[in-house]
């Protein structure tokens, strides 16, 4: 029994990473008032890279550094379009989306199932020790433990430093942000670029720890499940988190109740669990019309900024 | 004078275009064309396919002119075949099952144009089908489980249909089979655990799936799917692997103990020869090992030698067409005959098996 728990929340945390990762990169992009509908297409150039990095005999932190630099050059597209050219940013970035599912099927044929580098899951020393915990959390692999890291640093920025504020001022009121001096067109590309970075990094996760080696289109939606994953949490990376351990949560419990043959809840309900949860939310937010500072969706979310006069 | 000239141009159109149809010269080459459902690195289906095309060339190149196209689904079928069809191609074949409508309704415009449709159960006057029996294979990696006493096995199981649904009974009888021979005690209620993917090709839940399977403690975990993210997950784990259409050892599932391979290149050499002879007959396809249509990988290095000379005995036996694999008594899960001691099943018993057997532990989602 306990034996299960630890690797259903194993095989939970295992599972959410990908989408977690995008999906941090993706609220700073949101917060900054650009949306980016390209993350899937980040994550797929991202994976691509990582594992062709790998297969070229390159070191892991020069495959996990390219795979974040292809998602951070197609998150620069969709900064130049949407930014720069002012753009519809629905429009570019679903263009990015379908251009990095193109470009990495074209260019990953090659590479198909061939495996370079496996990031093996690494327990930390004394903390995977821990009973349970820490088998549950400290027997994973290394970019886990990077994902550890990056949220609370995330959340950080986000809320607590004057960047952050900066980032936020942007998106809620990008005329008055730039009346007091705040360089918009910066922040907005290097939050955008941001999350171009961590949506690549997402995409390694998968290409080199969780199922090794390229196969086509092998993010399977999971970039589409971060964008709803941002709208869940609020623009929060914490609830995030939650969003993405939930969505992790299900993948683990779908094949568990049908290994075991225990089905407490119908698989299609379990699989419909996230959209549900994201169309609830979405509902909850319309009511929240006075909500708090972090209530609702950034109030300049997909408005191209321009100077008056 | 200006209808003599209308007539003049029409007398030669008329004869620009019945030209090239009709003369059918020696040394005309026969042009082969194949509509393949994926990519032809795609590892599983394709990737098969691919290398009976390959075969074909090397047997027949310097007479054929062969052409595919990747990534025909079914919305798009009816196009390329049209396409094919249109440019002079003598023989059509469709390899995947979503194409069986668009080939029905190409193969009818066009009735000197020889059709041959992998998978499925349609035909018309100039259109065939062809398949192999996979299960053949499978049933010789169960045996081979059974006689090293793995009696615990999780399989990561495609879509719940008959194709699979046989290929998991197959396997199971041959378990039992092993298992009996070589003496071992087992649970006739688990020892095959099937967990569905609802998907032919999904690497990242066939990760999971595997993990999953291997964290249940499954002592042999057997892939289904196309794509050998199964078998990988499954050496990652520690766990062995029997792998499924390709040769998952070659892919790097280095724990691989057997996979079943399909082997499509001797069937598509016959029909294309036949097509040549003028000997081209409508007809249902179904062969296994007995014409090479299935072939089992090189044994991996934990196989015993005694174990591996059992299997390819009765593998031998396949060959002669000896298939009595779904022969009865067999039982369903609930235990109730589903076939008594001297009957077996009919091949269209097979085509539409529904039925998991005794020993599969799992049920077929609907």
């Amino acid at each position: 029994m306990i034996d299960d728990i630890v690797f259903i929340s194993q095989i939970t945390i295992k599972s959410s990473i990908g989408v977690l990762l995008a999906a941090i990169g993706e609220i700073f992009a949101e917060r900054s008032g650009i949306l980016n509908l390209g993350v899937e297409g980040m994550m797929l150039v991202g994976a691509l890279t990582g594992a062709a990095i790998g297969l070229a005999g390159g070191p892991p932190l020069l495959a996990l550094g390219g795979g974040m630099l292809a998602g951070a050059l197609l998150a620069m597209l969709h900064a130049f379009f949407s930014i720069t050219l002012r753009a519809d940013q629905t429009l570019s970035g679903l263009a990015i989306a379908i251009l990095g599912g193109g470009l990495s099927n074209f260019l990953g044929r090659p590479i198909i199932g061939e495996v370079g580098i496996r990031l093996k899951a690494f327990p930390l020393p004394y903390l995977s020790d821990i009973p349970v915990i820490g088998e549950i959390f400290f027997n994973q692999s290394v970019l886990v433990y990077l994902a550890y890291l990056i949220i609370p640093f995330a959340s950080y920025v986000l809320f607590h430093t004057r960047t952050g504020l900066k980032i936020r001022a942007v998106g809620d009121d990008a005329v008055s942000a730039d009346v007091i001096g705040i360089n918009v067109t910066a922040i907005r590309y290097c939050c955008t670029i941001f999350g171009g970075i961590l949506a690549g990094l997402g995409g390694c996760y998968l290409s080199l720890a969780y199922t090794p080696g390229w196969k086509e289109n092998m993010t399977a939606g999971q970039g589409w499940i971060a964008i709803a994953m941002v709208i869940f949490s609020l623009w929060s990376p914490y609830r995030a988190v939650l969003g993405a351990l939930l969505f992790g949560g299900l993948t683990a419990l779908q094949f568990f109740f049908q290994a075991t043959g225990i089905e407490v809840i119908p698989v299609y309900i379990l699989l419909m669990l996230p959209y549900l949860l994201t169309i609830g939310v979405l509902i909850l937010v319309m009511h929240l019309k006075k909500g708090g500072k972090d209530g609702k969706s950034p109030r300049c979310l997909g408005v191209p900024f321009h100077r008056e006069g | 004078m200006n209808k003599k000239l209308q007539w003049l141009l029409v007398c030669i159109t008329a004869i620009c275009l019945l030209v090239p149809g009709t003369s059918f010269s020696a040394e005309k080459k026969l042009k082969v064309a194949f509509a393949l459902l994926w990519t032809i690195d795609d590892q599983g289906w394709t990737t098969g396919h691919y290398r009976g095309i390959e075969y074909l060339r090397e047997k027949m190149g310097d007479q054929i002119e062969v052409a595919y196209t990747e990534k025909v689904r079914a919305a798009d079928a009816e196009r390329v075949f049209r396409g094919y069809a249109e440019k002079g191609f003598d023989l059509i074949f469709g390899t995947t099952f979503e194409h069986m409508d668009a080939l029905m309704r190409v193969a009818k415009d066009y009735p000197n144009i020889r059709f041959e449709h992998c998978s499925g159960y349609k035909t018309s006057p100039n259109m065939g089908n062809y398949f192999t029996r996979m299960y053949q294979g499978e049933y010789l990696a169960g045996y081979m489980a059974g006689l090293m006493g793995f009696k615990n096995v999780g399989t990561v199981a495609t879509q719940p249909i008959p194709e699979p649904i046989r290929g998991i009974n197959a396997f199971t009888i041959g378990l039992i089979k092993g298992l009996d021979e070589a003496g071992v005690q087992y649970d006739s209620d688990k020892l095959n655990t099937v967990v569905w993917l609802k998907s032919w090709r999904d690497p990242i839940k066939e990760t999971t799936l595997a993990e999953t399977l291997a964290a249940r403690k499954h002592d042999l975990i057997r892939q289904m799917a196309d794509t050998p993210d199964t078998s990988k997950a499954a050496c990652a784990a520690g766990v062995p692997a029997i792998g499924y259409g390709t040769d998952a050892a070659l892919a790097g599932a280095d724990c691989t103990l057997v996979s079943s391979l399909f082997n499509w290149g001797p069937y598509y050499v016959e029909t294309v020869k036949a097509v040549m002879d003028g000997t081209w007959e409508l007809r249902q396809y179904w062969k296994g090992f007995e014409q090479q249509g299935i072939q089992l990988s090189p044994f991996g290095s934990k196989v015993p030698q005694d174990v591996q000379t059992k299997v390819i005995a009765e593998m031998e036996k396949l060959s002669q067409g000896e298939d009595h694999i779904f022969a009865g008594p067999l039982y369903d899960q609930d235990g109730k005959v589903l076939y008594a001691q001297g009957s077996s099943a009919s091949d269209s018993d097979l085509l539409s098996m529904r039925v998991l057997i005794k020993g599969v532990k799992g049920n077929i989602p609907q």
